[in-house]
């Protein structure tokens, strides 16, 4: 009886970890099914290394099968620490030429950053990309 | 009759009775229903299954999923302000005991916890291993390995109690219930027998035995207390997780949730039910100690100065794998620094202050008044994540069910916050201030009880650690926070 009962358990504990094991690979599954990158969208900020309080932030815009900038974009970026909790900022671009815009982001806590830019492109498609700021300096 | 002051006192006065929740109207009738504990558990399981589903499938990016934001900003903090405002609380509602207490429906486990492993060292072990996870993989930056915790926490709590007897899980081997255990010290209230005398004339002892159909009757129909605590012998919180099962039991109404005074039980050294004796309890000790300065450890992880000794010792040592360097630096904060203080203030003490017993006996009798001092440490870090980022859970439960194609919640207001950082640090200071005043008055206590020969100076060696622990915590809260998980990367 007591033999049968921790069988049952142990078939009870391997549907657990078998379905924590599907729900992992699934997760990351998901995520490796992003769509293909056709646009290369590179970020600088300054100053160099960033600091807290207000930075510039440029970013070129390039249509990577066409081999041209992408100009006439809306492109909007959220800046978020990647430690939950924390105020995310928010910015608009301007283009300042042919595929290149420019905003100011304010830092607002020394560490690891983690910028979203968020494009509607003349065309009326969405171009979302996450790019890392790290080591954001605290003077 | 007659009464023993020390043993047998008599019954308070009516309005001399310390207050007792369960004696309060609406929040009293719900906590004493038999059910109480699973209505709590319920909620907090589907919060935990949400963000163990949301920390697989939702977004990678801690800010905006409910797997970091609720562990690391949320959990934290709620648990730590109900710890000091109330009790062990989050025990009682903990949502891993409640497919382990479905399973015990099916399965009766027929083993004893090891008797090897009857003490605080696996999970002393495991809660340093948690800490030291925490800052090797960044758990704070990834709600994948967040929720693969909180998986693997269940797992645990299923498998340890379906094979083994009791609540070995919650006693031995679980990290976070060491934390509350410990903390659960200096809280305001205490799950306690109201009067002994009822207990002195109790024949069946369900509060530990569990009620039975009748007295003879193997069938127990509510169990006793799953962590060896005897009612009437039962001194403060250690080890007590509020699971209200002596309550449920005792055929008396007999058990409370009563107000003590918060801390007083770190000075008692009598024999506790499924305690034992403070004074003897080197890995209680070691636990208490690591709660102390891990709670410095883990405030240091969050500040720039951390990265500069990590680089400092990769470059003098020629590392570069992080895990190594935080090992040295775990090291450091946990074991050397602990050993040198703590040794230096009971090697005074009993040198030259004369307080009688061996450097160690001081050391593990002494090592519980700093538990106030890190507890209020605790609470002004996590106090500060929960604080500034209270409202934050908001948008990223709106945006997880957007992304789940049900957005009911409307548009993710990301702008919520918390309160402002300059609104919490005076808030910080307090909660450091409170810590460094509890342990403060139990190193005086203890001075005074130990009857050393110059109590003066045992007391002011003890003050002396206590203010260099409130310099230190005092110092990281004053840092800029600095959010960074890849020092080596940089």
């Amino acid at each position: 009886m007591t033999f049968g009962r921790e069988s049952s358990l142990a078939r009870g504990s391997l549907v657990v970890a078998a379905v924590a094991c599907a729900c992992a690979l699934f997760g990351v599954a998901c995520r490796l099914t992003e769509p293909t990158p056709d646009f290369l969208v590179r970020l600088d900020v300054s100053p160099s290394p960033p600091r807290v309080g207000p930075a510039t932030v440029s970013l070129k815009l390039i249509d990577f099968l066409a081999s041209k900038p992408v100009s006439g974009a809306r492109v909007t970026l959220e800046g978020n620490m990647t430690h939950a909790g924390m105020t995310p900022v928010f910015a608009e671009a301007k283009e300042f030429e042919p595929g290149g815009y420019r905003a100011t982001l304010d830092f607002t806590m020394a560490g690891d950053w983690v910028v979203l830019v968020h494009a509607a492109l003349p065309d009326g498609r969405k171009l979302e990309r996450t790019l890392d700021v790290k080591g954001v300096r605290a003077d | 009759m007659l009464y023993d002051r020390q043993t047998n006192p008599p019954p308070p006065a009516e309005d001399s009775r310390p207050f007792d929740l369960l004696r309060v109207p609406l929040v009293g009738n719900l906590l004493r229903r038999r059910h109480a504990r699973t209505v709590l558990q319920i909620p907090l399981f589907v919060v935990a299954a949400l963000m163990i589903l949301h920390g697989f499938f939702g977004p990678q990016l801690a800010p905006k999923n409910l797997a970091t934001t609720l562990s690391w900003v949320h959990f934290r903090g709620a648990l730590v302000l109900a710890l000091l405002l109330a009790g062990n609380f989050f025990c009682m509602a903990c949502p891993f005991m409640l497919p382990r207490n479905l399973a015990r429906r099916f399965v009766t486990p027929r083993r004893n916890w090891p008797r090897a492993l009857r003490n605080k060292w696996l999970a002393l072990a495991l809660f340093v291993g948690v800490l030291f996870a925490y800052e090797l993989f960044d758990l704070w930056g990834s709600p994948l390995w967040t929720a693969w915790l909180v998986v693997a926490y269940f797992a645990g709590a299923l498998l340890i109690d379906g094979l083994f007897k009791h609540a070995s899980f919650c006693k031995f081997v679980c990290p976070l219930g060491q934390f509350n255990f410990v903390a659960s010290t200096v809280s305001p209230l205490e799950v306690k027998a109201r009067d002994l005398n009822v207990c002195e004339g109790c024949r069946t002892k369900d509060c530990i035995r569990g009620r039975r159909e009748r007295p003879e009757s193997p069938v127990v129909i509510q169990r006793g207390c799953e962590l060896a605590l005897f009612q009437p012998r039962k001194t403060g919180n250690l080890d007590c997780t509020f699971c209200l099962d002596c309550v449920q039991a005792c055929p008396h109404d007999n058990v409370g949730i009563v107000s003590r005074l918060p801390a007083e039980e770190l000075l008692t050294d009598k024999m506790r039910s499924g305690v034992g004796i403070l004074s003897k309890r080197r890995d209680l000790s070691a636990l208490a100690v690591v709660f102390t300065f891990g709670a410095l450890l883990n405030a240091f992880g969050m500040v720039s100065p951390v990265y500069a000794l990590e680089g400092w010792l990769a470059r003098a040592l020629r590392l570069n794998h992080e895990a190594p360097v935080l090992g040295l630096v775990f090291a450091l904060f946990l074991v050397v620094e602990p050993l040198l203080l703590l040794g230096a203030a009971a090697w005074v003490s009993t040198r030259w202050g004369g307080l009688r017993g061996g450097v160690l006996q001081a050391v593990v009798r002494y090592s519980y008044a700093l538990v106030p001092m890190g507890f209020g440490v605790w609470l002004a870090h996590y106090g500060f994540h929960f604080l500034t980022g209270l409202l934050t859970f908001i948008p990223v439960a709106q945006s997880a069910a957007a992304g789940a194609g049900w957005p009911v919640l409307g548009e993710p207001l990301w702008r919520l916050t918390g309160l402002p950082e300059r609104v919490v640090y005076p808030l910080e200071l307090g909660f450091l201030g409170l810590g460094l005043l509890g342990s403060l008055l139990l190193t005086y206590r203890l001075a005074v009880e130990d009857e050393a020969r110059r109590r003066g100076l045992v007391f002011a060696t003890w003050a002396a650690l206590c203010v260099a622990l409130w310099v230190s915590g005092f110092w990281l809260m004053s840092q800029p926070m600095e959010m960074r998980g890849t020092f080596l990367g940089n």
